[in-house]
């Protein structure tokens, strides 16, 4: 993520509530161009965040700003494009119909309207089938319009809540491209999904959500190894995995070995789960282990690493799987 | 029983439009994932193993029980009576109590009141809701939402369970919860599951078969392990440190680089004798470590894009 | 995936062998819940006590009747001079009895399952949205046909359940005072009446075929309170007004009358309870032949038949 000198946007200790009901709790955020992820349970403050950073919100206390701007002031209004969870459509309206209502809406000429209706369809692909009614619509093409729609101002910053749901897995693919293809334009984007899996192949970079509070801010690497109290689990498939029990458990990294068994096509083996603190010392020892014992592996692989053993321990459970 | 599904060149039209076309499937009971793009006729053969409509060609068995275009269609109440199906819809009745609301469809599976009410108060405390029972669905949350749909399916204890989009609109400690609830079901109590779903993680967690489905087609059908290739020669690599030094030091090599990025995912495919001990061995002369090494297999995305793109 | 923790036992997974029932039991079943989600409802207990208030002027009323014309006719009453000379009771108690009929006759049981219709058609607009058009609102018909009954099995069970209610505010209180009559007058009075019995029992139910049916078909169509409150009024208050505007300000054929259709009902009951035609009251009205009306609600009942099986049909169980 390169840094050009302003943050696109900029959360500065903001606090959000409802009457009695607290959205976020003083929440310091900073997001340049590329992609970060916004991952967090239901009711962790994540539409919250979302409809501030839109401007749809104020904040009741600190300040949100787009490129320096207050978030729900017009001028940052016009750099930010929103693509939102829920779909509320005219149904009976087509695809094409729509969004050149919107971009009406959002102020541009006539011509100036349908030219840029035009462009967005064509940049989602849907170009070819925005004459049908949105009512008959599958909801990845309701997911296309929607992203066609928050693309009509150009903005700088696109916020998209879910865009990943239920779209089946070629189009899913084909969304990521896109979000890949504006992100390699310069833009900024803030996504948020339930679908870790499909998060970590777009990005690297997550903000993690809990209780209204921004647990971790980084990739998921970076967070994973500064979470000092959970070691990290490690699985070994290695030709021996009993010799090399006995030459881990001497290291001062290592908390823990365990022997799995596992059945293989060809017979019962056992895996080695070692458990490591300080990772990157553990896995520079095991590389220089490897080659001086000549060890016979068929396998290293981390198995709590992931953003979604991440958000496991964040949230206070086993991280585990 | 030998096979769960054994359908034999079913077809199924709309009018003019061809939902299913000579379907030939043979399952065992197990949990198996049906995958498809949209349109490719999941939902028509869903309909089809619920008895719900009739083929128009072919025929075939569901848990021994005869469909044929001649059948009854929507009549085929026994067929049902064995299946407990989880819409992807809401299909909540706002205003009932959760309790209420799973003995109502016991009752509707046949099971007299006093059964149904018991069942029900069974099943909800099986899966975690016992808080939650006697409050109205208004105010389940998506999470409970879900649980309580997966507690109508078993109300009648039904050897197959079809699942659609069990998952969706979860977030991840919950879809967590479900997987891991499904995948009890499936393995320690016997019951065969049917998901649809297009999340392909969620395939991978749960079902040992799959079936993949494309304009109606059968495209390929079986164990997961079975319809993955497997890639001895290719390798994924995670490498923290000084990546580019290490790509250069993997290509002195001749490693064949197929595509890595900054974060330090690499794709790699070696030559014949290659060892992996020399993945670490490259690595403290680049100042990198090695964090993973894995067989690149092919994953089940691959799998069913392959599959999609051969179409 | 690492193994879920074991559970303990208690909490495990467990099988079920019970007999299993048909799919008609699953209508009554519906039917249940259907009533059981009114039932939660305070608009419902509201409503429902409204109906029952003209239930209880009718039953004190019959009494009163019986009372008055036993009682105070022998008497005469003096008014101390206010009127300036005596008034004779029994001029007021037959002119009560003409005008209101709380008497045991067929203008007494049809003029009061006429007068329960206001009440009725609101309840009815206030438990056809809570009980189907949220069905179609909240998408839950695929809960219901994913499971072994059919749509008619369905449709039935809501129709049972709003016949309860037709009947709850009708023929069940007007056998109520048919029964209270008998009591006040005597035993003979069951005797001689059986048509009258006969008369409440066909009446009420024309009134829950006829009302179940519409209010199916548009609690299906648009599904919310207000709109179908709205529809509702307009079906039965309107078409009220619009044909006596058409009858009576324009003088055009009675046959319009036929448009109201809680008056076609009302008719169809007078038929059964065996009133002459000309007999009908009010009397400066001129109504259609009894025989018109009835054809009107047989024809509304089977259009209302055929668009549900329409619409029913195509709902999507998988989507």
């Amino acid at each position: 993520m390169k840094d050009d000198g302003q943050p696109v946007l900029l959360f500065e200790q903001v606090s959000k509530w409802y009457g009695p009901v607290i959205g976020l709790n003083q929440v310091t955020l900073e997001l340049r161009r590329g992609i970060t992820g916004l991952v967090g349970a239901n009711g962790s403050g994540k539409s919250t965040l979302l409809r501030l950073a839109t401007g749809q919100l104020k904040p009741t206390l600190g300040r949100v700003t787009v490129r320096g701007v207050d978030a729900w002031e017009w001028r940052a209004k016009a750099l930010v494009g929103y693509c939102p969870d829920n779909d509320a459509f005219y149904e009976d309206m087509p695809g094409r119909e729509f969004v050149a209502a919107m971009a009406r809406l959002c102020g541009f000429e006539k011509a100036e309207a349908l030219r840029r209706t035009e462009a967005v369809l064509e940049r989602v692909g849907m170009a070819d089938r925005a004459d049908r009614k949105i009512g008959g619509y599958s909801k990845g093409m309701r997911q296309r319009i929607k992203l066609a729609q928050a693309l009509l101002n150009d903005p700088q910053m696109l916020v998209l809540d879910e865009p990943l749901s239920g779209i089946d897995p070629i189009g899913r693919q084909e969304m990521l491209e896109l979000f890949r293809g504006l992100a390699a334009e310069g833009k900024c984007l803030l996504v948020s999904s339930h679908e870790l899996e499909e998060l970590e192949k777009l990005t690297d970079h997550v903000a993690i959500l809990t209780r209204g509070r921004i647990a971790a801010v980084g990739t998921v690497t970076q967070i994973r190894d500064m979470l000092d109290d959970q070691p990290l689990s490690v699985r070994i498939d290695v030709h021996d995995p009993r010799r090399l029990a006995t030459l881990l458990v001497n290291r001062l990294e290592v908390v823990g070995v365990e022997l799995e068994p596992k059945v293989l096509a060809n017979g019962t083996h056992e895996s080695l789960i070692v458990r490591a603190r300080n990772p990157r010392r553990f896995f520079e020892d095991f590389g220089k282990l490897v080659v001086s014992e000549e060890l016979d592996v068929a396998r290293l692989e981390p198995l709590d690493d992931t953003a979604h053993a991440v958000l496991g321990y964040l949230l206070g459970g086993s991280g585990k799987t | 029983m030998d096979f769960l599904i054994d359908l034999d060149r079913i077809g199924r039209t709309f009018g003019t439009h061809v939902a299913l076309r000579d379907v030939t499937l043979r399952l065992r009971p197990g949990r198996i994932g049906l995958l498809g793009p949209n349109g490719a006729g999941k939902s028509t053969l869903l309909k089809l193993l619920m008895g719900l409509i009739s083929p128009t060609s072919g025929s075939g068995r569901v848990l021994e029980h005869v469909i044929s275009p001649n059948g009854a269609g929507e009549g085929d109440y026994e067929l049902r009576r064995l299946i407990g199906f989880m819409p992807e819809a809401d299909a909540l009745v706002p205003g009932l109590r959760g309790v209420d609301y799973v003995s109502l469809a016991g009752e509707l599976y046949g099971l007299p009141r006093k059964q149904a009410i018991r069942r029900a108060h069974e099943v909800l405390t099986y899966l975690g809701l016992e808080e939650a029972r006697y409050r109205r669905l208004e105010e389940y949350s998506t999470g409970m939402k879900q649980r309580l749909k997966l507690a109508q399916t078993l109300v009648h204890d039904p050897p197959v369970l079809l699942l659609d989009e069990p998952t969706s609109g979860l977030d991840p400690a919950s879809r967590d919860a479900m997987l891991r609830l499904l995948l009890e079901l499936g393995r320690d109590f016997g019951k065969s599951l049917i998901v649809s779903t297009h999340l392909l993680a969620d395939v991978e967690a749960v079902c040992e078969q799959v079936v993949i489905l494309m304009n109606g087609e059968v495209r390929g059908q079986g164990s997961v392990d079975e319809l993955c290739k497997r890639r001895h020669d290719r390798f994924i690599l995670k490498i923290q440190g000084e990546i580019e030094a290490y790509k250069l030091a993997l290509e002195a090599k001749a490693v064949r680089v197929l595509s890595y990025n900054a974060k330090g995912d690499f794709r790699v495919s070696v030559a014949e004798g290659w060892k992996i001990s020399e993945f670490f061995g490259l690595a403290p002369n680049t100042g990198s470590v090695v964090r993973a090494v894995l067989p690149d297999d092919e994953t089940l995305e691959e799998m069913f894009l392959r599959t999609a793109n051969n179409a | 995936m690492s193994r879920p923790a074991p559970s303990p036992h208690l909490l495990r997974y467990r099988t079920l062998n019970t007999a299993r029932r048909g799919p008609w039991f699953g209508s009554v079943a519906i039917a249940r819940s259907s009533l059981q989600l009114l039932a939660g409802r305070k608009m419902f207990w509201t409503l429902y006590i409204f109906s029952l208030l003209i239930f209880l002027l009718y039953f004190f009323g019959q009494y009163l009747q019986v009372f008055l014309e036993q009682r105070v006719s022998e008497s005469l009453v003096r008014t101390g001079g206010v009127f300036g000379r005596t008034i004779r009771p029994d001029f007021f108690v037959n002119m009560l009895r003409d005008t209101l009929r709380m008497n045991g006759t067929a203008d007494t049981y049809g003029d009061f399952m006429w007068t329960e219709g206001y009440i009725v058609m609101v309840l009815l607009a206030f438990a056809g949205s809570a009980i189907v058009g949220n069905d179609f609102r909240f998408n839950s018909l695929p809960f219901y046909l994913s499971k072994p009954i059919g749509r008619r099995h369905y449709l039935v069970g809501k129709a049972l359940a709003i016949a309860v209610l037709v009947n709850a505010m009708t023929t069940i209180p007007g056998l109520c005072l048919y029964v209270e009559y008998g009591f006040i007058d005597t035993w003979e009075y069951y005797k001689n009446s059986t048509r009258l019995l006969f008369g409440i029992l066909a009446y009420g139910a024309a009134l829950t075929i006829t009302l179940t049916l519409l209010l199916l078909v548009t609690a299906t169509w648009l599904r919310r309170t207000v709109p179908l409150i709205m529809v509702w009024t307009a079906a039965f208050v309107m078409s009220r007004l619009v044909q006596r505007w058409l009858v009576d300000g324009l003088g055009l054929s009675p046959r319009w009358r036929l448009l109201d259709i809680w008056n076609d009902m009302y008719l169809f009951g007078q038929w059964c309870f065996g009133t002459n035609h000309l007999l009908l009251r009010p009397g400066n009205q001129i109504q259609p032949e009894y025989r018109e009306a009835t054809a009107v609600i047989v024809v509304v009942c089977l259009v209302c038949v055929w668009y549900l099986s329409r619409r029913v049909r195509a709902v999507e169980v998988v989507q």
